[in-house]
């Protein structure tokens, strides 16, 4: 299904596709009002974490095909200087701000070496960087080394902070990755992707480009990182710079449906619900129904979640 | 450091070197022939550690020969892994996302099968072998690390003779070089990618079986094997046979000498960087330096 | 009307072989130039290189006065150079219009405001403007070759290069290609076309160059080209030219 790339001087369309994220919105937010269990809650607050790193990864993976394995290092960073900031006394917006700071800056020092690679070496390269930070911080003082860092928290806990914290997170990133899927920065990564050496004969400049949207996933997902914060008692670096997390992160856009802009939501509640399900019920077996899922998914419907939609859609559509 | 710690520590690092490349090679054949990052590879080094671990548990094999028997098991494990699933991804001369995701579903697969299987309990592997060393004159060899070279050593020597002096091993040099070329002179692709897939596997087991003799291990073993040779053969310069020869040295030397100056802890940071080191200072690997004069852009 | 692009002694080295040696040459402003020469005389190298695909060993380009030896093939479009690819470079995903509207946007030079606009008007001079909706995968050889060529356009280029933009093509499509062409010049824009339609070239080109073996043979108008002795000996042998 092809959709036109830009909608300059049309905004029926525009507010049309705005429409269900601000549904969405309205909905998740009516939810507490029902009275949940806590439980349910915490679940939901991690769902609206993972949503804004699907879609964050879903810009630089999704739209203009680079592939990173190594995103953890990017929410690991914003984590630990939330983490870190809010225990010396910044505000809370303040140092989830900071967290999202720490990890752009972070994307460029990955973003200028790797960028000029090819093929998998790119894919290769971030997994090298992740792990290396993640080693660091495991062996690093001041943060707490491998046992990890004890957040201060000042005043009792709020639990419904924090899930309006993520909800509004999470729309700001659906919203920002509809803006760019329908701009002509979005134009430039949908043809990076498809042909990067034919975009630059048209006057894309690849790296640059990459780099912005590199930048952009990197703030968003560290500021994920840092709502997590609040919701934690400490984080240490298995937790957020491993290796698994970085696989969560690029999961979620493929099983709901890389390079869309509402695969990455829909994949990250799947995997969000499916995960806690399977962590509760069948702990040893997590590891195996997510590579099951990928490669079923891989083999059988590559567009995820969103392409298996498409083809119901059009078998619809034909009967008419 | 005296000249007999200095010698030990090459030696030792050498030794490491040659296990190293057997177990970086399979990767190299098979991205080589299908530009496949084959990310499972890890799991198949947890397999073949788990292969010889049990020959040796349950009917006492020893397991250098347990190593060599992985060679034909996992060589038809890496065919059937071809024939249900890589077959079936679209083919490219470019490593495409979905053979990346694929083999990566497949190493998570795997790890769960290798965690409830064997629990995660750390295993290894002892025979009288593992704590007897040799000596000559003021060098001291552990003997482990000796046999598991030389059969590192006799397997890639094999490889090599199978690449340069048969027709399917001439097919796959073929093919790693220009597949479209390859097919044109009438070589089957899709049987020699099957082979040679085999083979990568095959290698992934034996190398697996061999690693288990010297380390303790558990399912989620590969994992930092997988990073090491991802170093290695980008080290080399992803081809290139000799490549992985010279990757492998480079990294065993620097992990085996960095121990002098970095803290134990950070150890694994050394690898990871010296990959992005490789990665962007020497984007065709040491290989693509000095092939540079051969070969045509 | 000068030099619009001057290449003095442009060298391409691959691994010690040569595929482009010491070109030099210059491209007057509105001209329609033709470069033939057999296969692997180093026709589409020297394209790439004008284009900013791939850096020159050594040599000059310039172009309108600027120098831009080495520069990204971005940076050429910015400049006013666009090319077309012998095998089509598709956005497999991306519809026709939207493969075009990558073209009209990072393309540098005037646009009307309308892009929508300016693109289907792109498509309707190349003659796909039916298939505006496909994605550039569904696309036949012939028509993807016309997008090819509708992407560049789209980019308006003051010097454009074409590679083999007839080649697959019919009679009469290709005659269609050619007074296109012949039109784009009209508007201004200045062409340099490689193609191995040695009919095509003769017919629509004003001033032809001739490669062999990454060298400059010669060049002059069709006629004289034509009937050279060492031209006939690069393409057929020596004995047709005897």
């Amino acid at each position: 299904m092809s959709e036109a790339a830009t909608d300059k001087g049309n905004l029926f369309p525009l507010l049309a596709k705005a429409a269900p994220l601000l549904l969405a919105v309205i909905a998740v937010a009516f939810i507490p009002a029902a009275h949940p269990s806590p439980n349910i809650i915490r679940l939901m607050f991690v769902t609206l974490v993972w949503v804004t790193t699907s879609v964050a990864w879903n810009l630089i993976g999704g739209f203009a095909g680079q592939v990173s394995f190594g995103f953890a290092v990017f929410y690991g960073l914003g984590a630990y200087t939330t983490a870190i900031t809010y225990s010396t006394g910044v505000d809370r917006f303040d140092s989830i701000l900071l967290g999202a700071c720490a990890a752009m800056l972070a994307s460029l020092l990955v973003g200028l070496p790797t960028f000029r690679l090819k093929g998998p070496y790119f894919a290769i390269a971030t997994i090298g960087v992740s792990e290396a930070v993640r080693v660091i911080m495991t062996n690093l003082g001041f943060t707490g080394g491998a046992s990890g860092y004890r957040i201060m928290e000042r005043g009792p806990f709020n639990q419904l902070l924090h899930y309006y914290i993520a909800l509004a997170l999470a729309a700001t990133a659906i919203a920002l990755s509809m803006l760019v899927r329908y701009s002509k920065f979005g134009l430039a990564l949908l043809a990076i992707r498809e042909d990067e050496e034919a975009a630059s004969d048209l006057g894309v400049n690849p790296f640059r480009t990459k780099l912005l949207a590199h930048a952009l996933a990197a703030a968003l997902t560290g500021a994920a990182g840092g709502v997590f914060v609040g919701y934690a008692a400490f984080i240490y670096p298995q937790g957020v710079f491993g290796f698994d997390i970085s696989v969560a992160i690029l999961l979620m856009p493929i099983i709901g449906g890389l390079g869309t802009v509402w695969g990455p939501p829909i994949g990250a509640a799947v995997y969000g619900f499916v995960h806690e399900e399977l962590i509760a019920s069948f702990p040893q077996f997590h590891l195996l129904l997510f590579g099951s899922l990928l490669i079923l998914i891989i083999l059988f419907e590559p567009a995820g979640v969103m392409g298996l939609a498409y083809k119901v859609v059009g078998l619809f559509r034909r009967r008419k | 450091m005296n000249t007999v710690d200095f010698l030990n520590l090459l030696i030792s690092a050498i030794l490491l070197a040659g296990v190293y490349a057997a177990m970086s090679v399979g990767m190299t054949i098979i991205y080589g022939v299908m530009k496949i990052v084959n990310l499972a590879h890890a799991g198949f080094l947890m397999l073949g550690a788990y292969f010889v671990f049990e020959l040796y548990e349950r009917l006492h094999v020893d397991p250098l020969l347990g190593a060599v028997l992985a060679f034909p098991v996992f060589y038809f494990v890496g065919i059937a892994v071809y024939w249900s699933m890589v077959r079936r991804i679209p083919r490219s001369d470019q490593p495409t996302l979905p053979s990346l995701l694929l083999l990566f579903g497949l190493w998570l697969v795997l790890q769960n099968l290798g965690y409830m299987i064997w629990g995660n309990a750390d295993r290894a592997i002892l025979t009288p072998r593992t704590f007897s060393t040799l000596q000559v004159g003021q060098l001291i060899f552990p003997t482990v690390r000796l046999v598991v070279f030389g059969v590192a050593v006799a397997s890639l020597v094999a490889l090599d003779f199978v690449m340069h002096r048969t027709w399917r091993g001439r097919a796959v040099r073929a093919l790693m070089q220009n597949s479209d070329a390859g097919r044109i002179v009438g070589v089957n692709v899709d049987k020699t990618a099957r082979i040679a897939f085999g083979v990568g596997i095959a290698f992934a087991g034996t190398a697996g079986g061999l690693l288990a003799m010297m380390y303790s291990f558990t399912p989620d073993f590969g994992g930092s094997f997988l990073l090491r040779s991802f170093v290695i053969i980008v080290l080399g310069g992803l081809e290139s046979f000799s490549g992985v020869a010279i990757g492998a040295l480079i990294l065993a030397l620097v992990e085996s000498f960095s121990i002098l100056v970095i803290p134990s802890g950070y150890q694994p940071a050394v690898s990871f960087s010296l990959l992005v080191v490789a990665l962007v200072v020497l984007p065709n690997g040491v290989a693509g330096l000095w092939n540079k004069r051969q070969r045509l852009t | 009307m000068g030099a619009i692009l001057k290449l003095e002694k442009l060298s391409r080295y691959f691994a010690g072989l040569a595929a482009v040696k010491e070109v030099s040459l210059d491209l007057e402003e509105g001209g329609l130039f033709g470069l033939i020469g057999p296969n692997g005389a180093g026709k589409t190298t020297l394209l790439s290189i004008i284009a900013g695909s791939l850096k020159p060993t050594s040599g000059k380009i310039t172009f309108k006065g600027r120098d831009l030896t080495g520069a990204k093939s971005f940076k050429a479009v910015q400049a006013g150079i666009a090319r077309t690819h012998q095998v089509p470079k598709p956005f497999r995903t991306l519809s026709v219009l939207e493969n075009v509207e990558v073209g009209l946007r990072f393309g540098g030079s005037q646009r009307s405001g309308n892009d929508a606009k300016d693109a289907m008007q792109v498509l309707e001079l190349v003659g796909i403007a039916h298939r505006q909706h496909s994605p550039a995968s569904m696309l036949s050889v012939g028509d993807m070759k016309r997008m090819e060529l509708a992407r560049a356009l789209a980019a308006r280029p003051t010097l454009l290069l074409c590679d083999e933009v007839c080649s697959g093509l019919t009679e009469s499509e290709t005659e269609q290609i050619l007074s296109l062409l012949r039109n784009i010049r009209k508007a201004g824009t200045t062409i340099l076309y490689v193609e191995h339609n040695l009919k095509a070239i003769m017919s629509v080109c004003d001033h032809v160059i001739v490669m062999n073996y990454g060298q400059k043979l010669i060049e002059g108008s069709p006629q004289t080209v034509r009937s050279d002795a060492s031209v006939i000996e690069a393409y057929i042998g020596k004995k047709a030219a005897q």
